[in-house]
């Protein structure tokens, strides 16, 4: 249900500057430019996995090549859209459905052999009623790739999951799609202002940003996790994410790209040449060192010669964060957060 | 409790006569038409403030303190608030409601410290806030000071149990005498905030007289759902709202109802709000003239109206980092830690919203409204 909003605070000259607004400007770019697209990419990809699933599950006999690509994009394009993720994605839930992780007990391999134990064949509407847990990303990846599943023996009992959890994938996103596009929805209300979310463009913007920083600081979650950094320096490479498809390094490239596709939108708005140039050489150390990485994380983490390797990247990790939340943030006077992160 | 400036008027009238600083007629003076916003603010800077605004935009006063408040409790007919500090804050500040005028800071006893709520009793000479024992960490105190009203000096005269582990918010009951309390069940040591018990909370409900008696204890099913805010009706309804320590996945009430001689129990709220409130609910406040409870979620950045008696949704709308609600003539004036604070008016069914001339951001959880 939605409040009828009185503008009472638009006057006359907001509305004619408005359009020379560099801030509004901006954020519109951020919607329009990266952000919406990064949702319908996403759905794309969802759209192929059901394509390749299918083709996988109905021809017994077919490579489980193409469902593993398809797995890998519509992986990717999650991981890509996690800093960009403003808005619905964001509420109510919905990203828990898309990929459960952290799975610190294991969840995912309890939760999805018990769920097949109880049903003859899975249908779409058990799922549905299914928890979290075995509706996203996660589980698919335990049965497309955990050695103990043996996939191409089971085609009948796995399958039916195979196919639910894609159809899940693209009903969410082109449900959260359709959110961006209605008339008022996400997409009108990085437009125009003041609506029923945001009372200035300010506002908006703030909210991309402090959804980016969000994603960075979860690029460190998910290298620092396996390193053991919340753990005594002790390794969990199956605290990874997305260890059994061996792509945690890929995800975070990814994570990274989506995060500074905002920056570079933003990067105009700031006034300080030189926390501009310190931003820009933070992102290209980040995504130099995870390019020159040489082997999959859980595999990184269990090395300890590769731990000076990790420790340098967290380190340049954290300082694109800082950067960002503390000077970025400071330079256009955007809050990061109060009540919501730290309330009582 | 927020209350509304018409039920204000009503007690500062009544207590007139009993004003050592020139009482009602005096506030009255100061405060103009526009009700006045009381809350705990910050600035760019990190600067703790406690302010005053009439909800018209005019400041009136933004007193720097050393501490994060969190709650504020009005003076019921003295031009006077306590500015309450957030947990594990050691002091609190009485403030001059007319110039901001720091008049105490009031510290903690030993071992104990505030935990970010308190309550002036209608007479004007008592006040009760919730603390925790740190010498037995969790152990709720209700810790009552007298007011000295020559000196304008809250002194602290004793304490009693609030049966329960953390207490936090805490409200009248109808009668004037008894309190409800929300014992998050949440041990937390002196000097942190971090959790020793979250495989282990004990939650509670309590309503007690101020003396220290028990008359009721209550809990909910999921023992992770620390009971935090709350708000009373005129007529004695109580809605508490919840912060669940369980896995963010999870579904489970977040609202809770006790009316008057009935059990407490979940308020009925859909799986979909549920969802969209990320476990967390920060205040609580009911329109008793218009019977209906607010809610906001600030780490879903939603804030909610209910009707009080049938559960329906009036309004389910997304606000950035919503903080304090009160009610006011009309409706509800909620604030933000993030964006522009709002005005709710919920008398017709198409709920109204309307930006106020309020600073933006930076706005503390709660807010009193006189």
């Amino acid at each position: 249900m939605r409040a009828l909003i009185v503008l009472v605070s638009v006057s006359l000259s907001v509305l004619l500057t408005a359009c020379s607004n560099p801030r509004q400007e901006v954020t519109v770019q951020l919607a329009n430019d990266v952000l919406l697209p990064a949702h319908q990419q996403w759905r794309d990809s969802n759209a192929a996995l059901v394509d390749a699933v299918e083709a996988y599950c109905t021809a017994p006999q077919a490579s489980v090549g193409d469902l593993e690509t398809a797995f890998y994009q519509a992986q990717s394009r999650w991981s890509h859209l996690q800093p960009l993720m403003v808005g619905p994605l964001s509420e109510g839930n919905r990203s828990w459905q898309v990929q459960f992780w952290p799975d610190k007990r294991n969840m995912v391999v309890r939760q999805t052999e018990s769920l097949l134990d109880e049903t003859d064949s899975l249908t779409g509407e058990q799922l549905e009623k299914a928890s979290v847990v075995v509706q996203g990303l996660t589980a698919f990846e335990y049965v497309l790739f955990d050695q103990s599943v043996a996939l191409a023996e089971k085609h009948d009992r796995y399958c039916p999951l195979l196919t639910g959890i894609a159809r899940h994938q693209l009903a969410l996103s082109e449900s959260v799609l359709a959110l961006w596009n209605e008339p008022g929805g996400m997409l009108a209300q990085l437009r125009d202002f003041p609506n029923e979310r945001y009372a200035t463009a300010d506002e908006g913007l703030a909210a991309i940003l402090r959804t980016q920083i969000t994603g960075v600081d979860v690029l460190k979650k998910k290298l620092g996790t396996p390193m053991g950094r919340l753990n005594q320096g002790v390794a969990q490479p199956y605290q990874a994410e997305a260890w059994r498809s061996r792509q945690s390094i890929e995800n975070l490239q990814a994570s990274l790209q989506g995060a500074q596709a905002v920056w570079e939108r933003v990067r105009s708005l700031v006034s300080d040449a030189a926390l501009v140039k310190d931003i820009d050489q933070a992102y290209a150390d980040v995504a130099n060192q995870l390019a020159a990485l040489p082997a999959p994380l859980m595999e990184l983490v269990q090395a300890p010669q590769h731990s000076e390797t990790l420790t340098t990247l967290y380190a340049a990790l954290d300082n694109l964060e800082n950067r960002q939340q503390t000077e970025l943030a400071r330079n256009l006077n955007i809050q990061i957060g109060f009540n919501a992160n730290d309330g009582d | 409790m927020p209350l509304t400036r018409r039920k204000l008027l009503g007690a500062g009238a009544a207590m007139a006569g009993l004003a050592a600083l020139g009482g009602w007629s005096l506030w009255t003076g100061t405060a103009g038409e526009s009700p006045l916003l009381l809350s705990a603010r910050n600035d760019d800077d990190g600067q703790h403030y406690a302010v005053g605004y009439y909800l018209n935009g005019k400041r009136a006063f933004a007193t720097p303190v050393p501490e994060r408040c969190h709650a504020v409790a009005r003076h019921p007919f003295l031009p006077v608030a306590l500015y309450v500090g957030r947990r594990p804050a050691r002091e609190s500040y009485l403030i001059d409601l007319r110039d901001g005028r720091l008049l105490q800071t009031l510290h903690s006893q030993p071992d104990r410290h505030f935990y970010g709520h308190a309550v002036f009793h209608a007479r004007g000479e008592w006040l009760y806030t919730t603390e925790n024992d740190t010498r037995e960490p969790g152990r709720g105190v209700l810790g009552r000071y007298q007011l000295d009203r020559a000196a304008l000096q809250l002194v602290h005269d004793g304490e009693a149990t609030t049966h329960g582990v953390g207490p936090h918010e805490l409200a009248w009951m109808p009668d004037g005498e008894s309190l409800v309390i929300g014992n998050g069940g949440i041990r937390t040591e002196g000097g942190s905030r971090e959790e020793m018990n979250l495989g282990a909370m004990a939650p509670s409900l309590v309503i007690m007289s101020r003396h220290g008696e028990l008359i009721s204890k209550e809990t909910l099913a999921d023992a992770q759902s620390s009971i935090r805010h709350l708000d009373v009706a005129a007529d004695g309804t109580v809605i508490t709202g919840q912060q669940y320590h369980g896995p963010a996945y999870n579904s489970v009430p977040l609202l809770a109802i006790k009316r008057p001689g009935e059990a407490y129990q979940p308020f009925p709220v859909s799986r979909t709000q549920l969802a969209m409130m990320d476990q967390y609910t920060a205040s609580i406040a009911i329109h008793s003239e218009q019977r209906q409870v607010a809610m906001t979620a600030p780490r879903g950045n939603r804030f909610f109206i209910w009707d009080l008696d049938s559960g329906d949704t009036l309004l389910d709308a997304p606000m950035s980092d919503c903080a304090g609600v009160g009610a006011v003539p009309g409706g509800f004036a909620v604030t933000s830690g993030q964006g522009k604070c709002r005005y709710y008016d919920s008398r017709t069914a198409e709920v109204q919203s309307q930006w106020l001339e309020l600073p933006g951001g930076w706005w503390d959880n709660h807010l009193w409204l006189s």
